[in-house]
């Protein structure tokens, strides 16, 4: 696996080569072995060429998907064990893991340029360790790789962040001083012992105990490079938040504040709902701000009718008073259904206060003009009526049927004559 | 205000919207000075006003909107008496229709343009939440509606007489 420019392999940041891996694998974690092991039969299974070393991904440990690539990279390291060249890939992996040391600032780019700078340094895996033996790390690099892979993996999966790499970096043994540790040590601040680590796989850079276990054996040389690796394996880390970020949700889903936004959210997301069924039109828009301005505008639109209308009315009826009137009392009647005067279609409860009613709205309409609007003289009327018979409100129903009609022969009959006192009189005339 | 706020259904509530504007509106106008004199803006003005000052009634004191624009006509109608016209509240008693050119303006708040047009556009959801600016949005667009038909009814009533 090429490192497919996954910022995630930031972890090995340094384009860990597979030789590198071994050193990682050179851990105290055999107990993984078993895991490891299926893995690594699956990575020696894929596409290895011995070159890997130089081009292992980067390991995607920083990314999303590392667990594949740190399976291929301990595939690699498996096949490039295996293989009798081991010296061959003694020095790559020495270079490997001079690369990191050499060049912590590739953590970034996991791709794997590590190889080139490979000081090979056998002393430095020493560092790792003290098993700086290639082939002891070699030997047990299978089963490192193995474990390092699982740990990889988890840290891939665990912690796209540095964070997760202290798995790594645990199986990867103190030795492995993977570079993984050193970031995620870094990432989680301590950044002590990545060092050794710092070889440039900065498996995520998982937590602190990981690196604890690692850092005893690191030398500080590596640290300063885990460190960085760190650092790029943040960078990496960070974007990939695929799976990891189900930790971050799930700490917000129990913090109280977000559970509150949520329920808030819920709400108003609700209460859009519901105004998208009363604007027209909003059915097929989704998305708070396109609905938000759907609803301003409908709102906007039904201001300026009514402006509109009113200045349309204002127009056509130019005399409103008696008219108004008239219409107020005919509409008054319609309620009770009782315009014995008026043709009235509706003469459903014959609750006849036509009269009554009439000059009790004339009276107080004009006794008190000014509290017309809080004395609602129609309306106290209409509430006396409704209470006097409750029925009178399926009077209204009745008369909505006939509303045009009726509102029609109201205003005919109100525009016919010019006075409210007289207004009932000349109802009949009009009809 | 309605004896029985049957809001729920449309029909009653355009009754009841109807008759709260007819009366509006004659109260406004024979209060008002002779209507053959006044202005025509002056009377689309009243009518205006009643129209809103209808639906308010009819909705009562149940929402913040309404509650809102029975505050404005309150004080309108005080100032007119006490001879201070205050032309703000005159003119503009209602929601005042601005045209926010910014619509990605934020509010210090974090409102974003629209939210705050809306509460332009909405009287009396100054200090409201985001929740309950819906909720009156939805029922000042309700009997904006239902408001917009009677006043559409009248005028084809008018015009056919």
């Amino acid at each position: 696996m090429e490192n497919e420019g996954n910022g995630n392999c930031s972890i090995f940041g340094m384009g860990i080569e597979g030789s590198e891996m071994n050193c990682f694998f050179n851990t105290n974690s055999m107990d993984q072995k078993d895991l490891f092991e299926s893995a690594l039969s699956s990575i020696v299974s894929s596409p290895s060429n011995s070159h890997h070393a130089v081009q292992f991904p980067c390991v995607g440990v920083g990314g999303g998907g590392e667990s594949i690539v740190l399976r291929e990279l301990i595939g690699r390291l498996g096949s490039i064990c295996n293989s009798s060249e081991i010296n061959g890939n003694n020095s790559s992996n020495n270079s490997c893991y001079n690369t990191p040391l050499n060049s912590p600032p590739k953590v970034v780019n996991m791709s794997i340029t590590g190889h080139h700078q490979f000081p090979v340094d056998p002393s430095r895996f020493s560092t790792f360790g003290g098993k700086n033996e290639l082939s002891h790390v070699i030997e047990s690099g299978k089963l490192s790789r193995v474990s390092s892979n699982q740990s990889f993996k988890k840290m891939n999966k665990l912690s796209m962040e540095l964070d997760e790499s202290s798995v790594s970096e645990t199986e990867t043994g103190t030795g492995n001083g993977i570079g993984v540790k050193g970031q995620s040590n870094n990432a989680n601040g301590r950044k002590r012992k990545v060092v050794a680590k710092g070889k440039g796989k900065e498996t995520n850079a998982k937590d602190d105990k990981v690196v604890t276990e690692v850092e005893k054996e690191e030398s500080d040389a590596k640290r300063s490079k885990s460190n960085e690796e760190k650092k790029s394996n943040e960078k990496s880390t960070e974007p990939p938040k695929d799976y990891i970020h189900v930790r971050a949700r799930r700490g917000q889903a129990t913090d109280s504040h977000s559970l509150a936004e949520r329920v808030r959210r819920e709400k108003i997301s609700e209460r859009m709902k519901f105004l998208q069924d009363l604007v027209p039109g909003c059915n097929k828009v989704t998305g708070k701000a396109v609905m938000l301005d759907e609803i301003i505008n409908y709102v906007q639109s039904l201001q300026r009718q009514v402006e509109f209308l009113s200045m349309k009315l204002a127009t056509v009826n130019p005399r409103m008073d008696a008219s108004m009137e008239a219409l107020l009392s005919k509409d008054m009647f319609q309620p009770q259904v009782s315009m014995p005067n008026i043709a009235n279609p509706f003469d459903t409860s014959a609750q006849s206060f036509p009269y009554g009613f009439q000059s009790q709205l004339n009276g107080m309409v004009p006794d008190r003009p000014e509290n017309q609007f809080s004395m609602n003289p129609l309306m106290a009327a209409m509430h006396r009526n409704s209470v006097i018979k409750p029925p009178h409100i399926d009077g209204f129903i009745e008369a909505s049927t006939l509303w045009e009609n009726d509102l029609q022969s109201v205003v005919k009959m109100a525009l016919g004559q010019d006075q409210s006192q007289g207004f009932l009189g000349q109802m009949k005339v009009e009809l | 205000m309605s004896p029985q706020p049957s809001s729920t259904n449309p029909n009653s509530l355009k009754i009841q919207l109807a008759y709260q504007f007819l009366h509006n509106l004659n109260n406004l106008n024979s209060k008002r000075s002779n209507l053959a004199t006044t202005h025509i803006r002056q009377r689309s003005n009243r009518v205006k006003i009643a129209a809103y000052a209808s639906m308010a009634y009819v909705v009562g004191s149940r929402r913040a909107w309404s509650r809102a624009i029975l505050r404005t006509i309150r004080n309108r109608r005080m100032l007119a008496r006490n001879k201070r016209v205050d032309h703000k509240i005159t003119h503009r008693p209602r929601s005042a229709k601005r045209r926010n050119p910014k619509r990605d303006y934020v509010d210090p708040n974090g409102n974003s343009g629209q939210e705050v047009k809306l509460r332009k556009l909405v009287p009396g959801v100054e200090k409201m939440d985001a929740c309950g600016l819906l909720d009156e949005t939805a029922d000042y667009i309700k009997y904006l509606k239902t408001q917009v038909e009677v006043m559409k009814n009248l005028v084809d009533l008018y015009s056919t007489i």
